[in-house]
């Protein structure tokens, strides 16, 4: 059997971590209501910044300018991923170990420049 | 205690999930790139446990080359039905079928 | 061994891969107007990489990569058949893309990383390379596969490429993952060793997974079925790519892993490939029969060749990968000529034709490419004369000499099947009567060098080229034993 108990740092880390939060979110709302005026107009419901009306079917399409977008981020997101492993142990992989994660920048940063030069970045 | 055998069993399950989910799949392509995924992360599973319990890191190693390669299978995915949907206008499985034979 | 030793002996993949990138930063800022220059430029880099594998042989990266005579036989092909797909497509996209758009840029620096893949996985000496390298290839591939944007069997192609292959690679990916737990490494050798104590359940599992992925990537039967919608909407230009290169490198892969990873378990894997063996001459010879489309046809007809070549496989001697390397050196060469012949099937605006009916009565209007198309057909059923009989008779002498007898009187029989669709195809050529189609004439030197060269290459004259073939061939398989 597992002993629990070695996980109660992560309860406690877990608990003050859901306290603070609402705390966050839940706290500048009450302050809203109690100091705020409340005067809805349509201007000020409509969603911004995300540029999607936000409630509507599920199933509707997106625009495929979305995907583009999306695609470029999962590449370039994930591909960080290897920085976190190399850099707490670039102690012990020395010199040989940065010319070979340069060498992964480099191709990178080509590619990237090929997408910013090809248009993909751009919304329009 | 949850020993290896039990991660082995969630990773095949979800291997066969995401089989049957191309397979059995009668709908939308997207499901198929999501089964895709769920194939490749099934095998993730398999490698952290054996690699936990070979006291190896070669597993983890693989499974991070594992995930990035799937990031970019999925780039292309769905670059590729980006131009399909251009062309075609549906994205639905049944009509894949241009050709025959 | 030091970083700088390691790249030394990958050079060409190095040579390949920092040629690509510096030529996709020239199609990003010069754009389609460059695709000629790319185009000559990309050949001349594969030029250069096959120069490069005349360097010394040795393991780099710990192992990870193999520089050894096996895979340079193998990549020699490789860039062969690449550098020729990439010397036929400007004309074809010029013509068949309704927009007169032309080629674009991309095209050949695509190839080229395909080919960097591809060179990795036949190096490979560790199952991540090999992971990594076959990745590299069919992500290119997929690409390429919807390269003709405007086609929207090009995309459908693309589609069914993409889900296929990704399947192949997660079922190939869970079988890497049982090796590596039940074996407890991913280095070859290691592998070898742990299947050496005997094979338990879960080594054997992973063997399955592990072969059943690499028979979708050669397309053997039973895991076939992507080939002929893939051979049939990609871009002719494309589909030559992917009939030769990346069946030599999938191949080869599987030879390195089943001869070197699991030679100790040869009499697990034997079984899977005298089956696979089977099941693709039978099916890849009788389904072919009733075909109307020339590039499905010779889909079947790749399904059919790479079941002869398993049949070398199955025999497992050195003999046996001797006359897999030597059949694959001429299949490569008799399917680049008869896809380039496929390339003449033009209509008077220079849209492809396909259907095998317009090929009627061919030999009275255009007699040089009928008998193109005669000595390709020819070769490709294995009929003495032509050279294409040489590979077939060396697989079946190497499997009759380990006992697989039924083997090969099966895969005989199957040949012969197989012969009357070839021949049906030449009796069209030459005794139908011709229709109202006739072919656009050609008039571009690449393509007629290629056919000159490639058809003279497997006419009788190929038989002068034996005893060196015989003998790179037989050194390259000795590397691996």
């Amino acid at each position: 059997m597992v002993d629990l108990s070695e996980y109660l740092p992560i309860l406690l880390f877990l608990g003050v971590a859901l306290v603070l939060s609402s705390l966050f979110v839940f706290g500048p709302m009450a302050l809203n209501h109690v100091t705020g005026a409340y005067k809805p107009n349509a201007d000020k419901l409509a969603e911004y910044e995300c540029g999607f009306p936000a409630f509507e079917d599920a199933r509707a399409q997106f625009d495929v300018r979305f995907y583009l977008v999306a695609i470029l981020f999962i590449i370039f997101d994930l591909e960080a991923a290897f920085l976190y492993p190399w850099a707490v142990s670039l102690d012990k992989i020395g010199w040989t170990g940065w010319f070979a994660m340069m060498g992964f920048l480099v191709e990178l940063v080509i590619g990237f420049a090929y997408a910013w030069k090809k248009g993909a970045l751009e919304w329009e | 205690m949850i020993g290896l055998m039990h991660y082995l069993v969630v990773g095949a399950i979800l291997f066969v999930l995401g089989v049957l989910g191309i397979f059995l799949n009668r709908k939308n392509v997207i499901i198929i790139l999501m089964s895709v995924e769920l194939i490749l992360l099934a095998v993730n599973i398999n490698l952290v446990a054996f690699s936990v319990y070979l006291g190896d890191l070669v597993g983890q190693i693989f499974a991070m080359f594992v995930l990035t390669v799937a990031a970019g299978e999925a780039a292309i995915g769905l670059a590729i039905l980006v131009i399909y949907f251009r062309g075609r206008g549906t994205i639905a499985v049944d009509d894949i079928n241009r050709m025959k034979g | 061994m030091s970083y700088a030793e390691s790249l030394s002996l990958t050079l060409s993949e190095v040579i390949l891969a920092a040629g690509a990138l510096v030529l996709l930063l020239v199609a990003g800022w010069a754009g389609d107007k460059a695709t000629r220059l790319i185009s000559w430029i990309a050949v001349v880099l594969l030029a250069v990489a096959g120069l490069a594998l005349l360097g010394p042989a040795g393991a780099a990266f710990g192992g990870q990569y193999q520089a050894d005579s096996f895979a340079a036989f193998a990549k020699v092909l490789i860039y062969f058949a690449a550098g020729a797909s990439i010397l036929i497509a400007p004309r074809f996209f010029q013509l068949a893309d309704g927009s007169h758009m032309g080629l674009r840029a991309e095209y050949p620096i695509l190839i080229l990383l395909a080919c960097v893949g591809m060179g990795m996985m036949v190096s490979a000496g560790d199952l991540l390379s090999l992971y990594v390298g076959l990745e590299l290839n069919s992500l290119a591939a997929y690409v390429l596969a919807s390269f003709m944007r405007s086609d929207q069997r090009s995309a459908e192609a693309g589609l069914k490429y993409f889900v296929l292959g990704a399947l192949a690679s997660g079922i190939l990916l869970y079988g890497i993952s049982l090796v590596y737990g039940f074996t407890g490494t991913t280095a070859f050798d290691g592998i070898a060793k742990a299947y050496g104590d005997g094979v338990s359940m879960g080594e054997l599992f992973g063997l399955v997974f592990v072969f059943a992925g690499l028979a979708f990537k050669v397309s053997a039967v039973p895991f076939h079925m992507w080939t002929p919608d893939v051979y049939e909407g990609a871009p002719t230009p494309v589909t030559t790519f992917f009939a030769s290169a990346p069946k030599v490198a999938a191949l080869c892969m599987a030879i390195r892993v089943a001869v070197v990873a699991m030679g100790p378990a040869a009499h697990q894997w034997q079984q899977i490939v005298i089956f696979a063996a089977l099941a693709s001459t039978i099916l890849g010879g009788v389904a072919a029969i009733n075909q109307t489309n020339i590039k499905r046809l010779l889909a079947y007809s790749s399904i059919n060749n790479v079941g002869f070549a398993l049949i070398g496989l199955a025999a497992g001697t050195q003999q046996g990968i001797a006359a897999v390397l030597t059949y694959l050196a001429v299949y490569v060469v008799m399917t680049i000529g008869s896809f380039v012949c496929v390339l003449q099937m033009r209509d008077a605006e220079g849209r492809p034709i396909e259907a095998i009916s317009a090929l009627a009565g061919l030999s009275r209007s255009r007699p040089g490419l009928s008998a193109a198309f005669a000595i390709f057909m020819f070769s490709l059923a294995g009929i003495p004369p032509l050279f294409g009989f040489w590979p077939k008779f060396l697989v079946f002498d190497a499997a009759v000499a380990v006992g697989l007898l039924p083997l090969a009187a099966v895969g005989i029989a199957t040949s012969v099947i197989g012969a009357f669709y070839y021949i049906k195809i030449v009796k069209i050529i030459y005794f139908d009567e011709p229709g109202e189609e006739v072919f656009a004439a050609n008039n571009n030197v690449v393509e007629t060098g290629l056919m000159l060269l490639t058809a003279l290459a497997v006419s009788p004259i190929g038989y002068l080229a034996i005893p060196v073939l015989g003998q790179l061939s037989d050194r390259a398989a000795g590397s691996l034993f």
